[in-house]
C-alpha cells in the first residue's frame, strides 16, 4: 500500500512538473511571438511613402505655411503635402516645436518629424523648419512656451543642432524663432531686439558647426506699428535696424518675413505707417542700407483673410485675386525673394472663427475655390486677368 | 415567478433611464441635477439680479448692428429680449468682439452669448449649444416663379451664379465633382451675382449664403430659395456647459418662440418680407 501510495506521489509530481514545464515553454513561446510581433511591427501610423513625386509649376517661387504640428494621422500628413505638391507650391514652412521632440533633457523623440520630412521629401517639397516652443524643463515656472531665459539659449541651440543633424542633406532652411517682437511670442517678456539678437548669437553657430549647408533665417517679425513703449510689441522696422545695430547680421543667411496684406491689394505702394504686402521692400531697404542686400528675403507667413466679419478681412473674390498677384510680385519683380509660403494651407480642425478664413484647403481637405485658383495659376491657365 | 418578473421591470426601467441618459435628452443633465440636488449657477445668478447678460458683437447686420444712437439694435437683440421677458429678466447687452466672445463666456463675465454664432462640434467639448434659431448656410436660389425646385432640377450646363471664391462657389464646385452638369457663373461680389440672376435670363440659379439671401429678398428681389440648405451653418445661443437649466429654458423657449411664429416675425421684421410667390 505504501509502495502503491509513494508511485502516485512520484506521478503526480511528474505530472506536476511535466504541466509546469509545459506552461514554461508556453510562456517562451508567447513572448518569443510578443517579441517577434513587435520588432516586425510597421511603424505606427504607417502610411506609404508613395513613389517620389515633383513639383510642376511656373512659379518656384510658390509656397504655403501648412500646419502639421498637431496632426496626428499620418494619412492626413501625407495627403496634406500631396495637395500642396498638386497646388505647385515647391516651398512649404512648417513648426518643429522643441517642446514636443525633446520632452525630458537630451532625449529627442524624431517620429513625428520623421513623419513630416519623409513625406514632405517623398511630394519633392523644400522644407523650411521653424524652430521654438520651449518644452517645460527649460524655461521656469509660471511662464509661456514661447518664454526662453538667455542662459537657456545654449539648451535651444542644442536642439537645433540635432534637428539639422538630423536632417543634413533633406532640410536646408531653418528658422529660428517666431515674431520675437511681439511681447506674446516673446513670452509676455518685454520686447527686446537686444536679447533676441545674443539668441542668433548663440544659437547659429551651433547650428552652423553641425551642419554648415543649412541656411539660417531670422526674423520672422510681425509686421505691426505698435507704437514706442507698446506693451504689445515693437515696430518691426525698428526692431530689424535694431539688430543690425548689434551685430546680428552674422547671425543669420536670410530674413525671415511676414507679409500680410490685411485688406490692402497687393500692388499698395510700401509706407511705414500701413501694413501691407509691400511692407516686404521696407525691410529690404533696412537690409540693403545696413550691407546685407547680397542675402536673400523668404517670406515664411503672410496673405489674406476672407471672413465675412473679420474687420481686417477682404471678399473671397479679392483674396483669390490678391493671393495670385502676390505670388507673382515675388517672380515678377523681386529678384531678391526666394519663397513666398503664405499662411496657412489647412488646419487639423475648424477654430471657428477668422482664422480657418486664411486656409487654402477645410479640415476635410476639400479644397476651397483659392485653393484651385491658385493652382490653375502655377499651371499657367490664368493669363492676364484673375478676377471674373 | 413575481420576484422574476419584479427583478426583470427593475432591470429594464434602470436601463431604460441609463440609455435616456446616455443618450443625452435634452434636459438630462437638469433632471440629475434637480435629483442630485445640484443648481446651475448661472441660472440662479441670473435670478437673483434679474438680469441676462448676453455677449454680442454689434458687427454683423441684420443681427448685431449699432444704430445712429449707437445702440446695439438686431435680430439677436430681439430674439434675446424675447428670450428674457419670457423667463421673467431684463436684459443686458455687453458689446464684445467677436473672436473673445467665448472668452467672455468662459470667464463669467457673460451669462451666454447671441452673435449669430455658428455651431461648433468641437466646441460642445467647452460650450453648451442651443438648438438653431437660424439657417445661414449655402442655399440654391432661383427666380420667383421658375419651374426648378432643386439642384437635380437644374437642366443639363444650366448656368449658376456665386460669388467668386465664396462658399456658394465652393459647394458649385463640389457639386461638378459629384458630376452635376452645370457650370459656375463667377461674379465679385454676392449682389452682383444676385442682380444677375434677378436680370439675366441665362442664369438658371444661384448658389449664396442664407443671410445675403434673404437680404436680397427684404430689398424686394423676387428670389427664391429651393430645397434644403447645401452647406448648413446653424447660428446658435451658446451658454456655459454647466448652465443646465438656462440651457434647457432656453431650447424650450426657443421652440415656443418658433411655434408662436415669433422667430419668422424677427426675420421679417430684420430682413424685410418675402414677397408671396405661390410655390
Amino acid at each position: 500500500m505504501e509502495r502503491l501510495s509513494g508511485g502516485v506521489r512520484r506521478l503526480r509530481a511528474w505530472m506536476e512538473e511535466t504541466r509546469a514545464r509545459r506552461w514554461v515553454a508556453l510562456a517562451v513561446v508567447g513572448l518569443g511571438v510578443a517579441i517577434g510581433v513587435w520588432v516586425l511591427r510597421p511603424p505606427a501610423n504607417y502610411v506609404p511613402l508613395g513613389p517620389q513625386r515633383h513639383v510642376e509649376t511656373i512659379n518656384p517661387k510658390m509656397g504655403i505655411h501648412t500646419r502639421l504640428t498637431d496632426e496626428v494621422e499620418a494619412w492626413k500628413i501625407k495627403r496634406t503635402l500631396e495637395m500642396v505638391r498638386e497646388m505647385g507650391a515647391p516651398w512649404i514652412v512648417e513648426y518643429f516645436p522643441w517642446a514636443y521632440v525633446e520632452q525630458q533633457p537630451g532625449r529627442f523623440s524624431w517620429n513625428h518629424t520623421d513623419l513630416v520630412i519623409d513625406h514632405a521629401e517623398r511630394q519633392g517639397l523644400r522644407v523650411i523648419a521653424r524652430l521654438g516652443f520651449v518644452p517645460e524643463w527649460a524655461r521656469p515656472r509660471n511662464t509661456t512656451p514661447l518664454y526662453l531665459d538667455e542662459e537657456r539659449f545654449g539648451d535651444f541651440g542644442r536642439y537645433a543642432a540635432e534637428f539639422v543633424r538630423r536632417y543634413a542633406g533633406r532640410v536646408h532652411h531653418v528658422i529660428i524663432w517666431n515674431e520675437p517682437n511681439l511681447a506674446l511670442e516673446w513670452g509676455y517678456a518685454p520686447v527686446d531686439p537686444g536679447k533676441y539678437a545674443e539668441m542668433l548669437r548663440v544659437v547659429t553657430p551651433m547650428i552652423r558647426a553641425a551642419n554648415p549647408e543649412v541656411r539660417i533665417l531670422a526674423g520672422a517679425l510681425a509686421p505691426t506699428l505698435a507704437p514706442p513703449g507698446s506693451p504689445d510689441g515693437m515696430n518691426d522696422l525698428l526692431y530689424l535696424q535694431a539688430l543690425y545695430d548689434l551685430g546680428a547680421a552674422d547671425y543669420f543667411d536670410i530674413l525671415a518675413v511676414h507679409a500680410y496684406g490685411w485688406v490692402a491689394d497687393p500692388d499698395e505702394p510700401a509706407h511705414p505707417e500701413a501694413v501691407n504686402f509691400r511692407r516686404t521692400e521696407l525691410l529690404r531697404a533696412i537690409m540693403v542700407a545696413n550691407g546685407d542686400a547680397h542675402k536673400p528675403v523668404m517670406i515664411t507667413e503672410g496673405g489674406w483673410n476672407d471672413h465675412p466679419r473679420w474687420t481686417r478681412a477682404v471678399r473671397p473674390g479679392a483674396r483669390i485675386d490678391y493671393t495670385v498677384r502676390a505670388y507673382a510680385i515675388a517672380l515678377e519683380e523681386w529678384p531678391w525673394m526666394e519663397a513666398v509660403c503664405l499662411w496657412a494651407f489647412r488646419y487639423p480642425w475648424d477654430t471657428k472663427n477668422y482664422q480657418d478664413y486664411f486656409t487654402f484647403v477645410r479640415t476635410d481637405f476639400e479644397p476651397k475655390p483659392i485653393y484651385e485658383e491658385v493652382q490653375r495659376y502655377s499651371r499657367g491657365e490664368l493669363a492676364g486677368e484673375v478676377q471674373p | 415567478m413575481r420576484h422574476r418578473i419584479a427583478l426583470v421591470s427593475a432591470f429594464i426601467a434602470v436601463l431604460a433611464v441609463a440609455v435616456w441618459l446616455w443618450a443625452g435628452a435634452a434636459d438630462a443633465g437638469a433632471w440629475v441635477n434637480r435629483l442630485l440636488g445640484r443648481q446651475d449657477g448661472t441660472w440662479l445668478a441670473m435670478q437673483e439680479r434679474g438680469l441676462w447678460r448676453v455677449g454680442m458683437d454689434p458687427s454683423f447686420p441684420p443681427f448685431n448692428l449699432l444704430d445712429e444712437q449707437g445702440a446695439v439694435v438686431g435680430y439677436d437683440v430681439d430674439l434675446a429680449r424675447a428670450l428674457a421677458t419670457s423667463w421673467g429678466l431684463e436684459l443686458e447687452i455687453v458689446p464684445i468682439g467677436y473672436d473673445s466672445l467665448l472668452d467672455a463666456l468662459k470667464a463669467g463675465r457673460i451669462d451666454s452669448v447671441v452673435s449669430a454664432v455658428p455651431y461648433d462640434p468641437r466646441g460642445t467639448r467647452d460650450y453648451g449649444f442651443s438648438p438653431p434659431y437660424f439657417e445661414a448656410g449655402v442655399r440654391l436660389a432661383v427666380r420667383a416663379g421658375s419651374p426648378i425646385t432643386g439642384v437635380a432640377a437644374l437642366p443639363p450646363q444650366a448656368l449658376v451664379a456665386v460669388e467668386w471664391g465664396s462658399m456658394g462657389d465652393l459647394v458649385g464646385r463640389r457639386l461638378q465633382r459629384e458630376g452635376a452638369a452645370i457650370e459656375l457663373a463667377p461674379y465679385a461680389t454676392p449682389d452682383e451675382a444676385i442682380a444677375a440672376l434677378a436680370e439675366d435670363e441665362r442664369i438658371s440659379a444661384l448658389l449664396l449664403d442664407q443671410v445675403s439671401l434673404r437680404q436680397a429678398q427684404g430689398r424686394g428681389v423676387a428670389v427664391e430659395a429651393v430645397g434644403p440648405a447645401l452647406e448648413s451653418n446653424p447660428y446658435v445661443i451658446v451658454a456655459p456647459l454647466t448652465a443646465t437649466v438656462l440651457r434647457e429654458r432656453i431650447a424650450t423657449t426657443l421652440a415656443d418662440l418658433q411655434a408662436q411664429g415669433v422667430l419668422a416675425e424677427l426675420e421679417t421684421r430684420w430682413f424685410g418680407p418675402i414677397g408671396d410667390y405661390s410655390r
